[in-house]
């Protein structure tokens, strides 16, 4: 096992001239669990990297300070002895992994630090029992779930028996299931081998708890460091920084003393105030069922799309859409949920014109899709996917937005300038789009499909390896193109985005709609498509799905408890 | 895409270097022999191991694109070459070509070459349908860990490329890009973006896949290469086989019984050459015979 300690470590990458780590002081004792929070561009991923040895060794670059593991200074162990004391496990499984089939993907790292054959035998079987590959061994790579794909990318380094584990947002690609599989077992790691893990992580209603220790960082430094979440709770709120989980957010908001990290923490919290609670859901009863009558008029009125029953069968016969009917209204704000394979993905294809239906018929903007061609559809149908790389390719975010504009002979009438400042663009106009930032990747892309006005936006997984700022910013943005009358439709495993932003959920299963209502009836009676404020107050108080509802609940049950000075059951 | 699939069959449990010899010895024999009674005979071989292999569905695909090839191969041959004593139609005089003479030398030369290829299309099935990529990689790389590194990353890469241009051409389409309406030239130029944004992709991933492999120590040292593979009596059976098998056919190479000259005139077969051809594919069936066995008596899956 071993320490590792960095003294004044100060970074630039090679022809940059803001420094990505500064002024870095670190000491991590073996077998902590270290969370490092922050936004895009922060230097979560560098730190980990210098940690790794891959700064300045595979980066090259200006590098001061000194990094130390057991007391030896990095530069000065040799790579294959560091190698199997670090290993690291990056974001996309896609691109990391090296061979063709499971099994020698694993065997890979140990073949390289030239362990003998017996050993890597015997570990391969190790690591694949224990991370539940046992079944796939003889698999080819391609066949693998992006979840399993990961698995494999951990057990690979696994095999070389590191001491610490590094992991670059390993969750950020995956589905929610996948990614609370990966970080039980990073847990699991920790607690029952007492690893040392060092994990960047957006989604942190999944791993705060988890964390011994958290960092935060911004602009290459990191601005707080500590155990309890309390504090950190308290100190994000007062900095107003998104980087706490939405639970710790809201009980930090209303400045209550003690911080809970999980659900049920938080739910012995409410329930101490139960008789309070129960009097507010009275009250609290009726308001989102008024709202949710007052959007079925709206969508009885006109629908942008109208799917009848929808059936699809892709040639190789595989049935995936079965007697779907969807209607959207414009203006209105839809989430698609479900679990890979259900078919949401073959849906919104049918709903662009991407696919033309099988039987069943699909309308959008009274348009019959399988009358037009998609490049006919789309200037009515804006699609944006989840990777915004796919869209960019030109040598300035002006040329792409004038790119879409000229295929779809549309003259620019002051749009592009309009859209650039909608979307914060207008500075990086003559930038190259690939030197940006992801978040800003993905407003580019946005903004590339927005200059043709289109009345409904379709957008794939776009809070995908997102943190919270930024989406709060595309939240923002949807929210704003939703007042102007886009119907926007959305497909996301993200529950808390669905929460905060959506009008309508609906739950795909098997090809089939499932759940088709309004955020409070669909998220708020969900076991697992439920986001943390509502399992809060599942069952005590109905109809809270956001953190402003759940804020406003919470200080009133305060106010009311401190007013009647009831004691807590 | 990666097409192999793993079956239960003997054939796919052998060791990776014998049915890489037995595609060798198959693929060499090929271009040995020209006589067509011993390229048939290779053929019949190929065909009941590639059937012993469960892969008979997909070479049904093979035999249909070699036999449009025997044909043409067969009409190209009678047409352009006059040589040949026994004329089996006599045409008229055609321009450039000359007489339009049909010798049966020229047809059977045509086939005899059209089995050729047949054969050498065969093997290549095999290989793509019963050899697994990475064993047979793995075999080689010891002569050449850089290059086989890269073929081996090449096979990955390439499902994921395939996927992505499906994927960008539809991200492109939904930007109003024209890849299946207008004329050809802006077809050409709108599959630009498509291209550039791959390009640019798989730069971007070949970076962030080389810090993977740096991560994991590669090039910290000399590699040992990771092997599972087991020996087994099938496959000293099937190399005695195949050994014997190439010894014979070298020695029939060398002795004419497996060349035949077509032209002036076909020459006779005789029945030493036909029992000699019979014994070659007996034992170039010996993979075959021991998957039937290996099928039908359990007790021979033990054994062997």
């Amino acid at each position: 096992m071993a320490d590792i300690k960095i003294e004044d470590l100060k970074y630039y990458y090679p022809d940059s001239k803001e420094p990505s780590l500064n002024k870095i002081n670190l000491e991590i004792p073996e077998g902590q669990f270290v969370l490092i929070v922050g936004g895009s561009g922060s230097g979560k991923s560098s730190l980990v990297r210098a940690v790794a040895g891959l700064i300045p060794e595979f980066y090259g670059g200006t590098y001061r300070g000194k990094v130390y593991l057991d007391n030896r200074e990095l530069r000065q162990i040799d790579r294959r002895c560091l190698t199997q004391q670090i290993g690291m496990v990056f974001q996309d499984p896609e691109s990391q992994l090296v061979m063709t089939g499971v099994e020698p993907e694993i065997a890979f790292g140990m073949e390289n630090i030239g362990l003998p054959n017996n050993l890597m035998k015997r570990r391969v079987m190790e690591v694949t029992s224990a991370l539940g590959l046992s079944s796939c061994t003889n698999s080819f790579i391609a066949e693998l779930s992006g979840g399993q794909k990961q698995k494999v990318a951990l057990a690979s380094v696994l095999a070389m028996q590191p001491d610490i584990l590094l992991l670059d947002e390993p969750t950020s690609q995956l589905d929610p299931i996948a990614g609370e599989e990966i970080l039980s077992m990073v847990r699991r790691l920790n607690e029952e081998n007492g690893l040392t893990v060092v994990l960047i992580e957006q989604r942190l209603e999944r791993c705060f708890h988890l964390a011994d220790r958290i960092l935060v960082m911004d602009k290459g430094r990191i601005i707080y460091d500590h155990h309890a979440p309390d504090a950190i709770a308290h100190w994000a709120v007062k900095n107003d920084t998104p980087f706490i989980p939405p639970l710790a957010r809201l009980f930090a908001g209303v400045q209550y003393p003690e911080i809970p990290v999980t659900v049920k923490q938080g739910r012995r919290i409410i329930k101490s105030y139960y008789p309070v609670a129960n009097a507010i859901n009275a009250i609290k009863d009726r308001k989102p069922v008024l709202e949710k009558k007052a959007k079925v008029l709206q969508v009885e009125k006109k629908n942008i799309v109208e799917v009848h029953n929808l059936w699809f069968t892709y040639p190789n016969g595989e049935e995936v859409l079965k007697d779907v009917n969807l209607t959207i209204a414009p203006g209105e704000f839809v989430v698609v949920m479900g679990e890979n394979g259900a078919g949401k993905t073959t849906l919104l294809k049918n709903i662009n014109g991407l696919l033309k239906p099988g039987r069943g018929h699909v309308q959008v903007a009274q348009k019959d899709t399988r009358k037009c061609l998609i490049e006919e559809l789309a200037c009515e149908v804006g699609y944006l996917s989840q990777d915004p790389n796919d869209y960019l390719f030109l040598p300035s975010v002006y040329e792409e937005l004038t790119y879409t504009m000229n295929n779809l002979g549309l003259k620019d009438d002051g749009i592009i300038k309009e859209v650039l400042n909608r979307l914060h663009l207008t500075n990086y106009s003559r930038d190259n789009p690939r030197d940006l930032s992801t978040g800003e990747r993905q407003r580019v892309a946005l903004a590339s499909v927005l200059v043709s006005r289109p009345k409904l936006l379709l957008l794939d997984e776009p809070t995908r390896g997102l943190d919270y700022l930024l989406k709060e910013e595309l939240g923002k943005i949807l929210l704003e193109l939703q007042k102007e009358g886009t119907a926007i439709l959305i497909i996301t495993h993200d529950v808390e985005f669905a929460a905060e932003y959506a009008d309508r959920i609906i739950l795909m299963a098997d090809g089939t709609i499932v759940a088709n209502g309004s955020k409070y009836d669909i998220l708020t009676n969900s076991t697992f498509y439920s986001p943390q404020v509502s399992k809060l107050f599942n069952n005590i108080i109905d109809n809270v799905v956001t953190i402003k509802q759940g804020k406003d609940v919470l200080n009133q049950i305060i106010a009311m408890h401190n007013d009647d000075k009831a004691v807590p059951v | 895409m990666l097409i192999y699939r793993e079956k239960d069959n003997l054939i796919h449990r052998l060791h990776p270097f014998t049915i890489i010899m037995f595609i060798g010895v198959v693929f060499f024999l090929s271009l040995v022999f020209s006589h067509p009674v011993y390229l048939l005979g290779l053929l019949i071989a190929v065909g009941a191991v590639i059937t012993a292999a469960g892969n008979f569905q997909e070479w049904k695909i093979y035999l249909k694109f070699g036999f449009i090839m025997i044909i043409l191969i067969m009409f190209i041959n009678v047409i352009m070459v006059h040589a040949g004593d026994t004329v089996l139609i006599s045409g008229p005089r055609v321009p450039v070509i000359g007489s339009l003479n049909i010798t049966l030398e020229a047809l059977v030369f045509g086939a005899g070459m059209g089995i050729r290829l047949f054969v050498i299309i065969s093997v290549f099935c095999l290989y793509t349908y019963s050899v697994h990529p990475d064993k047979i990689l793995k075999l080689f790389s010891s002569c050449g860990n850089k290059s086989i590194l890269i073929i081996t990353l090449a096979t990955r890469l390439f499902p994921l490329m395939v996927r992505d241009y499906f994927r960008i051409t539809e991200v492109q389409r939904c930007r109003g890009v024209k890849i299946k309406t207008g004329g050809w030239w802006k077809r050409v130029k709108n599959f630009l973006p498509i291209v550039s944004v791959m390009l640019i992709s798989s730069l971007e991933r070949s970076l962030q896949l080389a810090e993977s492999m740096h991560a994991r120590g590669y090039g910290s040292g000399k590699r040992i290469s990771y092997n599972r593979e087991f020996w087994r009596p099938r496959d000293y059976l099937i190399l005695a086989a195949l050994t014997i098998s190439l010894g014979c056919g070298v020695w029939t190479a060398i002795s004419g019984w497996s060349t035949c000259s077509y032209y002036p005139k076909l020459p006779e077969t005789q029945i030493y050459q036909v029992d000699m051809a019979c014994f070659l594919v007996f034992l170039l069936l010996m993979p075959a015979i021991l998957n039937w066995g290996w099928k039908k008596w359990p007790i021979l899956k033990s054994k062997i």
